[in-house]
């Protein structure tokens, strides 16, 4: 009983995610110089790793679970990576 | 009894980690400056992806007919939002230091700026 409801309710949680998500892509689309749209990625690429897990609690496997923790690694080479780029860029002038 | 505070609990922490995110993507909409925004994707990495996570590993725990795959949930789970806590700090304040040095992103509405003062730049790129 307790276990239906609980169940529903991460499934509304998870629609609500999906909504939050569109809002992240707009400034991605939108942003006007790259560490906007990067700073955009980074979040949206979180909250990615947040969504996986609490879908992998909703669907019951936790083959989903693991994606997530390589997702969250990746995002943070990301930024590392970009930094660099850009510092770099300015070493050069 | 302990599994549901557990599911309660973890429910609690998701809904909050629900706010948050909505709260950082509206920020990253409507603040007007790379410097500001970095505040609301802050917002939106900590408390957006953090705390539920945090959550889901109480509910997985909590949560009897997965069986035995709960524990492998739960501990993939808090290891993330772990990882996520540390990394997530680091690779903002990395990409804001390279941005204000290689002056990628606009300073447009500033108040005050102690960096160039402190690096004897003057008021070249104030205002």
């Amino acid at each position: 009983m307790i276990y239906d409801f609980v169940m529903s309710l991460l499934g509304v949680l998870l629609i609500l995610y999906v909504i939050s998500f569109t809002l992240y892509l707009v400034r991605v689309f939108k942003g006007p110089t790259i560490p906007d749209r990067v700073l955009a990625i980074d979040s949206l690429g979180y909250d990615l790793a947040a969504f996986m897990v609490i879908l992998s609690v909703y669907l019951r496997s936790p083959l989903i679970a693991v994606c997530a923790l390589s997702l969250s690694l990746w995002i943070f080479v990301l930024d590392i990576y970009v930094a660099k780029y850009l510092e770099a860029r300015e070493m050069g002038d | 009894m302990i599994d549901l505070i557990l599911i309660v609990l973890g429910l609690i922490l998701v809904i909050i980690g629900v706010f948050c995110d909505f709260v950082g993507a509206i920020g990253l909409i409507r603040l007007p400056n790379f410097f500001t925004r970095l505040h609301a994707a802050t917002v939106g990495a900590i408390g957006g992806a953090v705390i539920p996570m945090l959550g889901a590993a109480l509910i997985a725990l909590g949560y009897e007919p997965l069986g035995e795959t709960r524990f492998i949930l739960a501990g993939v789970a808090f290891t993330t939002s772990l990882i996520t806590m540390v990394l997530a700090q680091a690779g903002s304040h990395a990409l804001a230091r390279a941005a204000y040095r290689a002056r990628a992103a606009p300073l447009q509405p500033i108040i005050y700026d102690a960096l160039s003062e402190k690096n004897g730049k003057g008021e070249k790129q104030s205002t």
